[in-house]
C-alpha cells in the first residue's frame, strides 16, 4: 500500500506527456461544458426578464367574464410572497378636444407593470423615457395618434365617462402592449383607482380583469397548483412561454444551446478517451516492471484506480477555473447590451453536467484500458510482447458509448437529439468500415518511391489501423462542430426569414367591405401595398358533432380557443405559409366544408368528417370538417384557426376585413392622414414589439456565435490530441526516414499529403454524417425544412484537409530542425 | 548481385576521409569536446573496426564519417564529396544513394513489416521494384517466413537480421554499422556478426563498424582505438581474419 502510494504522485506524473494530455482533455471538456450550461442558464434568466416584459409581469390571470377574481386568490398569492398588479381593460368613447373617439382604456394598479418599463413622453418634441409606474390618479397617458386625432395638448381634458381627467404624457409603448387584437383602438392609461367614478363599466359591459403576478419561479409555480382547479373557463393563465410571438425563437434558442452542451460532452468524451487509450499503451511497461518488482495485479488496479481519481479533481478543479472566468466575460458581453442589464448569476446546478461529463469519461472512457492494464504480463520486462488485438476493448467501447449518450440524453432531455446525434456517428462509422476496405484494396497496390505524393498513400496504406481511428475520431469531431455549425446556420437564417427587415408591423382592421377597396388604395399611393386582404367574422365554436363542445372535449385541456370568439374567414386559396397536413383544401366550386389549423385540431381531436357548429350572433352554421393546416402564427400577418370556402354559409354573414403590412418609421405620420380619411378602421402597431424581438434576437445570436467559437476551439483541441497521439511513432519514422536518406522536403510532402488526404476524407465522412444528424434534428428540433449545405459539403472538407497537413508539418518540427544523429541519441 | 571490386584502389580517392575532425557540443554550462582532431582513411572494400569504451565518443565518430551531423571542425570525404560543405538535402541524397546503416537497437519502425521496413529506403531512393528486392534480402537474412510480421513479433536477432537486410537493400557503397550485437548474447550476436561481414563480402561493401566484441573486431582487415575522442591505430593487421 505504501508503496503504491509513493508510486502516485502528481508532480511525476506531469512530467508524462499522455498525463498532460488526458488532463488537458478533462479540463477542456468540464471548462467547455460548465461555460455553456452556465451561460445557458444565464440566457434563460435574461430571456425569461426580457420576455416576462412582454406580460408586465411573470404571469398574467385574465378573466374574460367581465368580473373581478376573489380577493381570497390575492390573498393567496401574497401569502406566497409573490408581488401582485392589477389592471383592467376596456373600451369606451371619450370626449376632449374637438371630437368624440372610441378608446381602449387600461387602467393600471400602482404595482404595474411589476416587469418591463412603461416609455412615455412628456410632450410630442420632448425625450422619450422609461418610468416604472403607471399615471397618478387624476391623470392619464395617451397615444400620440390620441392626441392627434383630438387635437389635444398635454395638460388638457379628456372626458372618460362621467370623469374629466389631466392628460399629463403621452404614451409610447407599454411594457405588455402585446399583439391583441382586443386592443385595437388608440389607448388610453389611467390609474385603476378612478375607474369607479368614470362609471364606464355596468353590469354587463365588456371588461377584462388582468392580474399581475412576479416572484421566485418555484412559488409562482406552486401558487398555479394550488390556483388551477378554482379557474373557472373564462380565466386564463398565461406564462412567457405560451404562445407569445417570439417564445419559439427562444425555445429554439435554448435547444442549440442545449446541443452546443450535448456536442462538448461529445467531444470531451472523444478527446478524454484518445488521450487516455494513449496512455494506458504507454504505462504497459511502467506495469511490467512494478510486476516483476511484486506489486499484483489488484495492487496495479488500485494505483491506477487511486491515480485516475486524482485526475478527475485536477481536471475539475482546472476546468472550472477555466469556465468560471470565462462564464463572467459571456454574461458580461451579454449584459452589455441589454436594455436592462441582469444579474450575473452563477448556478450551480449547471455545473452538475461537467462534473458529470468528467466523471463518465474518465469512467466509461479513460478506465477500460487503463484497467486493462493489470493483465500486462511481467514478461513483457524481458521481451516485449504483441500489443491489444483491440478486439477485447469493443464491449468497454459499447458500454462506453451507452454511458455517454445516456449523459446527452439526461442533459439535453431529448431523445430525438440523442437519436439523431447516434444516427449520424453510424452512418459515420459504417462509412468509415467501408471506406476502410477500399483504402486497403486501393493503396495496397501502391508502392512506393521518392515521390511524395507515393510515399504519402504508402505511409496511409502502412498505418492504416491508426490512420483510419485517427479519420474516425477526426471524422466524428468534425460531424460535431458541422451539425452545430449548421443547426446554427439554418437557425439565424430561420430568424432572420421570419422576421425580414421588412416583416409586416402594422395590422388594419375592422375595415368595412365597402371601403376595403379605398384602403388598400390609400396604401399603394404611400407605396406601402398591403398583404392579403382576408374578411373576418366573430364566432364561437359551440358543438362537435352535435354534442356541446365542452362535454365532447376531455375536460382537463383548457383550450383558451373554446373561451373566446374566434376569428373565422373564407378564402379562395392556401396562404402561402400555411400547409395542408390533412385532407384537402377547399376545390374550386366547393362551397362547404371547413379548414382547420392543426394545433387546435390536435387539442380538439379533431378529425376529418367531425361537424363543427359555430354560433355567430344567433346565426348557426354546421360544417365538416375537410382540411387541416399548419400556420406561421409568427408571420405577422393575419391567421385563422377556422378557414371557410368563398360563397358558402359563412359569406352571408356580416364581415369586416383585416390585413398586415410594412410601414417605414420615416412613413409614420401617413397614419394620421388615414385615420382621418377612414376613422372606422382600427390601426395595430406592433413595429415596437417587433423591434423589441429582433434586438433579442441579435443578443441570442452574438451568444450562440460565442458558444460555436468555444466548441470548434475544443474541436480543434480534440484533433491536436488525436495526431499528437502518434506524435512519438511519427518522429520516430520521420528520424529514421532523414538517417535513411529522405530528403525533408520529401518527408515535409509526403507526410503533410498524407494528413491533408486523412483530413479531406474525414471532413468528407463528418459533413454527411452531419447532414444526416441535421437532417433528424430539422425535423424533431427545430421544426425548419431540409436542404443540402453546399455551403459546408465542399469547404469542410478543404478546410479539414489543410489543417490537418498544417498539424502534420507542425509534428515534423522537431524532426527537422535538428540533425539526423541526434534524433536517433534521442530514439535510443 | 552488384559485385564491385576495386581493383584500382590505388588511383582512386579513399572512400572516407576525415580531416582533423574536432566535435564540441554546448551544454548549459560549458561546451564539450567529444572528438579531438581525429584523422581517418579508409579504402574502398575495406572493413574496419572501431573500439573503444563507452562514451569514448565512437557514435559520434560513426555519425560524422556518415553524414548524420556536422562536425565542428576538419572535414570529412566521403565517395569523393565533401560532406560537410554539403546541404542538408543533398546529404540525404548521398546517404540514400551510397550510405547503409545498422545500429544497435535495430531501429525498426514498429508499425511496419518486416517487409515494409526493408522496402522503406528502396522507396526513399527510388527503386523499381522494391517489394521485389526487398523479398530477396529477407530471404537471404533466413527471415523469408516472417516478411509479414512486426518488429514486435521477431526476437532481437531476427530484428537486427532485418536491419542488416535493411541496410543492404539500397546497393549502399558504405555500411556503418554501430555496436550491431551490442543488444544481443553472445550466440545470436556471433549469428549476426557472421551475417553482416558475410553480406558485406558478396556486396563488396566498404564497412565501418563500431564495436565492443574483440572478436569482431579481429574479423575486420584493420582496427582504431578511440580513447577521450582521440583516436589511434595501433596496428595494421594483414588479412581478416575469417
Ligand atoms: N548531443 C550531445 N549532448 C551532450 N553530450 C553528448 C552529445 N553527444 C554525445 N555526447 C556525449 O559524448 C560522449 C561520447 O558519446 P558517444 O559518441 O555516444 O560515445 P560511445 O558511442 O563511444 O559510447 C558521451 O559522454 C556522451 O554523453
Ligand atoms: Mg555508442
Amino acid at each position: 500500500m505504501a508503496a503504491e502510494q509513493k508510486l502516485m504522485s502528481v508532480r511525476r506524473d506531469w512530467r508524462e506527456r499522455d498525463v498532460r494530455v488526458v488532463l488537458a482533455a478533462l479540463v477542456i471538456a468540464v471548462a467547455t461544458v460548465a461555460t455553456i450550461a452556465l451561460f445557458a442558464s444565464q440566457l434563460q434568466r435574461t430571456l425569461v426578464t426580457s420576455a416576462s416584459s412582454f406580460l408586465a409581469a411573470d404571469r398574467q390571470l385574465e378573466a374574460e367574464n367581465g368580473r373581478p377574481i376573489p380577493d381570497t386568490w390575492l390573498q393567496e398569492a401574497d401569502a406566497r410572497n409573490l408581488e401582485t398588479g392589477q389592471m383592467v381593460e376596456f373600451s369606451t368613447m371619450v370626449f376632449g378636444g374637438g371630437g368624440f373617439q372610441l378608446v381602449s382604456v387600461k387602467a393600471v394598479s400602482n404595482e404595474y407593470p411589476l416587469r418591463g418599463e412603461i416609455e412615455v413622453q412628456s410632450g410630442p418634441d420632448s425625450p422619450r423615457e422609461l418610468v416604472q409606474t403607471g399615471p397618478k390618479p387624476g391623470e392619464v397617458w395617451i397615444n400620440p395618434r390620441l392626441l392627434r386625432l383630438l387635437e389635444l395638448e398635454i395638460g388638457d381634458a379628456l372626458e372618460v365617462g362621467n370623469r374629466e381627467l389631466t392628460v399629463s404624457g403621452l404614451l409610447i409603448r407599454e411594457p405588455d402592449g402585446g399583439f391583441r387584437l382586443s386592443a385595437l383602438a388608440p389607448r388610453v392609461m389611467m390609474h385603476q383607482s378612478d375607474v369607479e367614478s368614470t362609471g364606464v363599466i355596468q353590469e354587463g359591459s365588456r371588461v377584462e380583469y388582468v392580474y399581475l403576478f412576479a416572484g421566485e419561479e418555484s412559488s409562482l409555480e406552486s401558487y398555479y397548483q394550488w390556483l388551477q382547479p378554482r379557474l373557472e373557463p373564462s380565466h386564463e393563465w398565461e406564462g412567457v412561454r405560451d404562445g407569445e410571438t417570439f417564445s419559439r425563437s427562444l425555445e429554439r434558442a435554448e435547444r442549440f444551446l442545449l446541443l452546443g452542451g450535448s456536442l462538448a460532452v461529445l467531444l470531451a468524451a472523444v478527446a478524454v478517451a484518445v488521450a487516455s487509450r494513449q496512455y494506458a499503451l504507454s504505462q504497459r511497461d511502467t506495469v511490467a516492471l512494478l510486476k516483476t518488482l511484486g506489486l499484483n495485479g489488484a495492487g496495479i488496479g488500485r494505483l491506477y484506480l487511486r491515480r485516475l481519481v486524482l485526475w478527475g479533481i485536477t481536471g475539475m478543479v482546472g476546468g472550472l477555473l477555466v469556465a468560471i472566468p470565462l462564464f463572467w466575460l459571456l454574461a458580461s458581453m451579454l449584459s452589455d447590451v441589454l436594455e436592462r442589464p441582469v444579474d450575473i448569476h452563477l448556478d450551480p446546478a449547471a455545473l452538475m453536467p461537467a462534473l458529470l461529463t468528467a466523471l463518465v469519461s474518465l469512467f466509461a472512457f479513460a478506465y477500460p484500458p487503463i484497467r486493462r492494464l493489470r493483465n500486462v504480463p511481467a514478461m513483457r520486462v524481458l521481451r516485449s510482447q504483441p500489443g491489444e488485438s483491440g478486439r477485447e476493448a469493443w464491449p468497454d467501447m459499447l458500454v462506453a458509448i451507452v454511458a455517454i449518450f445516456g449523459l446527452v440524453w439526461l442533459y439535453a432531455g431529448e431523445l430525438a437529439l440523442v437519436l439523431s446525434l447516434l444516427g449520424g456517428l453510424a452512418l459515420l462509422l459504417a462509412s468509415l468500415a467501408l471506406l476502410g476496405w477500399g483504402l486497403v484494396t486501393a493503396l495496397r497496390r501502391i508502392r512506393g518511391g521518392g515521390n511524395a505524393w507515393r510515399l504519402a498513400l504508402v505511409g496511409l496504406y502502412r498505418h492504416r489501423n491508426a490512420s483510419l481511428s485517427q479519420i474516425a475520431v477526426f471524422a466524428m469531431t468534425l460531424m460535431l462542430a458541422a451539425t452545430l455549425v449548421l443547426v446554427r446556420t439554418s437557425l439565424l437564417n430561420d430568424w432572420q426569414a421570419q422576421l425580414p427587415e421588412d416583416a409586416p408591423n402594422h395590422f388594419l382592421i375592422n375595415i368595412a367591405p365597402d371601403t376595403v377597396d379605398e384602403v388598400a388604395g390609400f396604401w399603394e399611393q404611400q407605396g406601402q401595398p398591403l398583404e392579403e386582404l382576408y374578411p373576418m367574422v366573430r364566432g364561437r365554436l359551440t358543438e362537435l358533432n352535435g354534442e356541446p363542445v365542452k362535454e365532447a372535449v376531455s375536460k382537463d385541456e383548457r383550450i383558451g380557443a373554446l373561451n373566446r370568439e374566434l376569428n373565422l374567414t373564407w378564402m379562395a386559396s392556401l396562404p402561402e405559409d400555411n400547409e395542408i397536413i390533412d385532407g384537402q383544401w377547399f376545390a374550386d366550386s366547393v362551397q362547404t366544408g371547413v379548414s382547420v389549423e392543426a394545433e387546435l385540431a390536435e387539442r380538439l381531436g379533431l378529425k376529418l368528417g367531425d361537424r363543427l357548429t359555430f354560433t355567430i350572433g344567433s346565426e348557426k352554421i354546421t360544417e365538416p370538417v375537410t382540411s387541416i393546416r399548419t400556420v406561421q402564427w409568427d408571420s405577422m400577418k393575419p391567421n385563422f384557426y377556422m378557414a371557410f370556402p368563398p360563397g358558402g354559409a359563412l359569406e352571408g354573414l356580416p364581415a369586416t376585413w383585416i390585413t398586415s403590412f410594412y410601414l417605414p418609421p420615416q412613413k409614420k405620420t401617413a397614419l394620421n392622414a388615414f385615420s382621418r380619411q377612414f376613422p372606422t378602421v382600427s390601426v395595430l402597431e406592433i413595429d415596437h414589439i417587433i423591434g423589441r424581438i429582433q434586438e433579442i434576437v441579435q443578443q441570442v445570436t452574438r451568444a450562440i456565435e460565442a458558444i460555436l467559437a468555444l466548441i470548434l476551439a475544443a474541436a480543434l483541441v480534440v484533433m491536436a490530441a488525436v495526431v499528437s497521439a502518434t506524435l512519438r511513432d511519427r518522429q520516430r519514422e520521420g528520424a529514421l526516414l532523414r538517417t535513411l536518406g529522405g530528403r525533408q522536403t520529401l518527408l515535409v510532402r509526403s507526410t503533410m499529403l498524407e494528413f491533408a488526404v486523412l483530413g479531406g476524407f474525414a471532413g468528407f465522412l463528418g459533413v454527411v454524417a452531419a447532414e444526416a444528424a441535421v437532417y433528424a434534428l430539422q425535423f424533431r428540433m427545430f421544426e425548419g425544412s431540409f436542404s443540402w449545405h453546399w455551403q459546408v459539403i465542399v469547404p469542410i472538407p478543404v478546410i479539414s484537409a489543410i489543417v490537418l497537413s498544417l498539424f502534420g508539418r507542425w509534428q515534423l518540427r522537431p524532426v527537422l530542425s535538428v540533425s539526423p544523429m541526434l534524433l536517433l541519441r534521442r530514439l535510443e | 548481385m552488384n559485385q564491385m571490386t576495386n581493383p584500382t584502389a590505388e588511383n582512386q580517392p579513399p572512400m572516407l576521409r576525415a580531416q582533423d575532425l574536432t566535435h564540441r557540443v554546448r551544454l548549459e554550462t560549458d561546451t564539450l569536446t567529444i572528438l579531438q582532431g581525429v584523422n581517418l582513411e579508409i579504402n574502398r572494400g575495406e572493413s574496419v573496426a572501431i573500439v573503444g569504451r563507452s562514451g569514448s565518443g565512437k557514435t559520434t565518430l560513426l555519425g560524422l564519417l556518415a553524414g548524420l551531423d556536422t562536425p565542428t571542425e576538419g572535414s570529412v570525404e566521403l565517395d569523393g564529396a565533401t560532406i560537410s560543405q554539403l546541404g542538408e538535402d543533398e546529404r540525404a541524397r548521398l546517404r540514400a544513394s551510397r550510405v547503409g546503416f545498422v545500429f544497435q537497437s535495430f531501429q525498426l519502425l514498429p508499425a511496419l513489416t518486416a517487409l515494409e521496413n526493408v522496402m522503406l529506403p528502396l522507396e526513399l531512393a527510388g527503386f523499381e521494384e522494391p517489394e521485389k528486392r526487398a523479398r530477396e534480402l529477407l530471404e537471404r537474412v533466413g527471415l523469408g517466413e516472417r516478411l509479414t510480421h512486426t518488429p514486435r513479433q521477431l526476437s532481437g536477432g531476427e530484428q537486427q537480421r532485418v536491419a542488416i537486410a535493411r541496410a543492404f537493400a539500397s546497393d549502399p557503397v558504405v555500411l556503418f554499422a554501430d555496436e550491431p550485437t551490442g543488444n544481443l548474447d553472445n550466440r545470436t550476436g556471433q549469428a549476426v556478426s557472421d551475417l553482416l561481414m558475410a553480406l558485406n563480402r558478396e556486396q563488396g561493401t566498404t564497412l565501418v563498424m563500431v564495436t565492443h566484441d574483440e572478436h569482431l573486431a579481429a574479423r575486420c582487415s584493420r582496427q582504431f582505438h578511440i580513447e577521450a575522442g582521440q583516436l589511434t591505430e595501433p596496428e595494421a593487421l594483414g588479412e581478416p581474419v575469417s
